[in-house]
């Protein structure tokens, strides 16, 4: 067994560097993706609640082909195969972002559909009764209580999102995993290398688990 | 059988599609080895974590949060780089890329079977101790076959994370579907460019999972009509 040698990592100020702008990256690139996905996901839910024709097709089968193939391939497909075929030159980051939206509004998409559909069960005749429309009954009735009764599932999906962000690395992004890939080929220090990376993964998800509990308190948490 | 997709499809299209065939036979070994490996290691977690001694439940309570926090790329790395290097040692890319899958999935399918336990009635386990049956009796006569029902959608579902999460083996050099697609995309063969080639390794990742999607919405749908 070889010695472990932590220091040699954390006494470079150009490795620290380097892992700092790495873990800001991922958690830039894993928020814009989330948020961007998350509304084009309420879309996708709402297309399918409403069960707008051929749209609703669509959704589902789109829904149903993002979860069911891995993020790298879609994210190979986005950064090599799209430009390629249109004849456009974006940064890699651009890439990376359109790619995790991609991925991410698939996932949330079910669970928003999910959530719709659990929430109108017997809401519809209530709805019937008071003499609400159906939009009204929607954006009041089922969407609040769908947001506040999906938000754990949801936490939880976008925190075990960011822990695939890792692959965008692949596509050349100074992502964390980026990062650590370079120091790892300078330092031959995989094991401290790669331990320090997946501490650094955990206290990022962990801070997201607390993010995401704050938003929680500070908007849906009032009403619920 | 390469002849025969050369002869249906033309060159280079024939041959990229029997390699891709081929390899995705590696992807589903690969699949299997950490579905058997994890789901072992996940029976004796699940056991551990519902045990009547303390120690048990901590052990397994902290091994479960570990796996499910580590990054499965990081686990990859650690596996196949990490620990090789700190013990000087060879591992092959095989060998690396199944511990790091099984760690993985056996983390969180003892998760999945652990809410199944629970969602057996205390109940059930008072009938056990009325009955004079040992932990390990009341769990296999009378726990598990009832945790079934609600393990098995889940467990199903997970199938298909295991097999996605199988793409990313490559990284540490396992020779599957992912390489063989990557080293098609950057040849500067015309009929092999990234556009075709990764749509058609996702068709081939779809109709592994999709099958197995729609298994366990099946089960799911059973299991809430009988409830």
């Amino acid at each position: 067994m070889t010695e472990l040698r932590f220091f040699e990592i954390y006494r470079s100020p150009e490795y620290l560097d380097l892992l700092v702008s790495g873990a800001a990256t991922s958690a830039g690139l894993t928020l814009a993706g989330g948020m961007l996905g998350f509304i084009f996901a309420f879309l996708l839910a709402s297309i399918r609640f409403w069960k707008v024709p051929v749209l609703n097709i669509l959704a589902a089968a789109y829904v149903d082909f993002i979860r069911n193939t891995p993020l790298i391939v879609q994210l190979f497909f986005i950064a090599f195969g799209l430009p390629l075929l249109l004849g456009y030159v974006w940064p890699f980051w651009a890439h990376a972002l359109l790619a995790l939206t991609i991925n991410f509004s698939g996932y949330f998409a079910e669970i928003l559909r999910s959530g719709f559909a659990s929430t109108a069960k017997g809401q519809l005749e209530a709805a019937a009764a008071l003499n609400l429309s159906k939009f009204t009954l929607f954006k009041s009735i089922i969407l609040p209580q769908t947001l506040i009764k999906m938000y754990p599932s949801l936490s939880s999906q976008f925190v075990f999102l960011f822990l695939t962000t890792g692959v965008i690395s692949e596509i050349g992004v100074g992502d964390l995993t980026h990062a650590g890939i370079f120091i790892e080929s300078r330092s031959f220090r995989s094991f401290e290398v790669f331990m320090t990376l997946t501490l650094i993964y955990i206290a990022m998800a962990l801070s997201f688990k607390g993010l995401m509990q704050l938003l929680f308190n500070m908007t849906l948490g009032r009403r619920a | 059988m390469k002849d025969w997709f050369v002869e249906l499809f033309g060159n280079p299209t024939g041959t990229i599609i029997f390699q891709i065939l081929d390899a995705s036979q590696l992807t589903l070994y690969l699949s299997l080895i950490a579905f058997i490996g994890g789901g072992s290691l996940a029976l004796v977690l699940t056991i551990m974590r519902v045990a009547p001694m303390r120690w048990m439940r901590s052990v397994s309570k902290a091994y479960v949060w570990w796996f499910q926090s580590v990054p499965l790329l990081m686990l990859l790395f650690l596996c196949g780089l990490g620990v090789p290097h700190l013990f000087d040692i060879q591992v092959s890319p095989w060998a690396a890329a199944s511990v790091a899958l099984i760690l993985f999935t056996s983390a969180y399918m003892s998760e999945v079977w652990r809410g199944a336990v629970e969602s057996v009635g205390q109940g059930q386990w008072e009938a056990g101790y009325a009955l004079n049956l040992s932990f390990l009796e009341t769990l296999r006569k009378i726990i598990f076959p009832q945790a079934v029902k609600y393990g098995l959608a889940p467990t199903v579902g997970f199938m298909v994370q295991i097999i996605k999460g199988t793409s990313l083996a490559y990284i540490i050099g396992f020779q599957d579907l992912m390489l063989i697609g990557k080293r098609w995309a950057n040849a500067p063969v015309p009929g092999s460019e990234p556009f075709i080639i990764f749509p058609l390794m996702a068709v081939m990742y779809f109709s592994i999972c999709y099958p197995l999607a729609l298994y366990a919405r099946h089960l799911e749908a059973k299991a809430i009509q009988r409830t």
